[in-house]
């Protein structure tokens, strides 16, 4: 294997084949209250540069939406 | 505040987008995940093509997994926007209609596999929009993400 990806990182990745499906997404699949981005039911943007702008200015910097190029 | 995502739901979902003949593809952390890779994420998210025929079936298929949608947002997925954020169902669901760094979605559905019915980009081209779009939170999962790649890619077949 290797010998670049970390040990512990191939455990998990050979530990997650061996798991269906299913069981994969049901510990993958977490849900918190994310403020200002789960306050509104529907949001659309015309392009990508709107939608990553609005991300910048209006969401938490904590989040990580904002970018970093 | 909307539940977490299920495998259920992510067969539902492809169930009714191959009903209504939605070319689509899920994308970003949770395309990763159910090609196999072992991390968390919140929301599912799905490339959609962006064209007047797929955005009458994207509607029509959300409307059947109960997704609550006024005449306007009807109107604007139909039309494509492109990116639309959906936090009024049981799940959240992002749909991209044009993600940073893959050209169209003609070329990453030639390069997308098919998982228990689902359809999934291909890793290369999760990796390739997550380094377009240049997120912290993006940035931070590439190295592990890219290693998977890697150990997906050499590992041993069925």
């Amino acid at each position: 294997m290797d010998p670049r990806i970390p040990a512990d990182w191939i455990d998990d990745f050979e530990a997650a084949s061996a798991r269906t499906l299913e069981e994969r997404m049901r510990y993958a699949f977490i849900h918190t209250y994310k403020p200002v981005l789960d306050d509104e039911p529907y949001r659309s943007f015309d392009t990508m540069a709107e939608y990553r702008r609005w991300c910048e200015e209006k969401l938490p910097s904590w989040l990580g939406y904002g970018r970093t190029v | 505040m909307a539940a977490r995502f299920e495998y259920r739901q992510a067969q539902e979902i492809a169930a009714a987008f191959r009903k209504h003949r939605v070319r689509y593809l899920f994308i970003g952390k949770s395309g990763a995940i159910i090609l196999g890779f072992p991390d968390t994420t919140q929301d599912a998210d799905l490339f959609v093509e962006k064209s007047p025929e797929n955005g009458r079936a994207i509607v029509a298929a959300l409307q059947d997994l109960g997704f609550p949608l006024g005449p306007d947002h009807r109107a604007e997925i139909e039309r494509g926007k492109d990116f639309v954020q959906l936090r009024n169902g049981t799940y959240d669901l992002d749909l991209v209609f044009a993600p940073d760094g893959i050209e169209t979605f003609g070329e990453a559905d030639r390069r997308a596999l098919e998982i228990e019915g689902m359809r999934v980009c291909h890793i290369d081209d999760i990796i390739r929009s997550k380094e377009a779009a240049g997120r912290v939170k993006d940035l931070e999962s590439l190295p592990r993400l890219k290693a998977f790649r890697d150990w997906w890619t050499r590992r041993p077949g069925p």
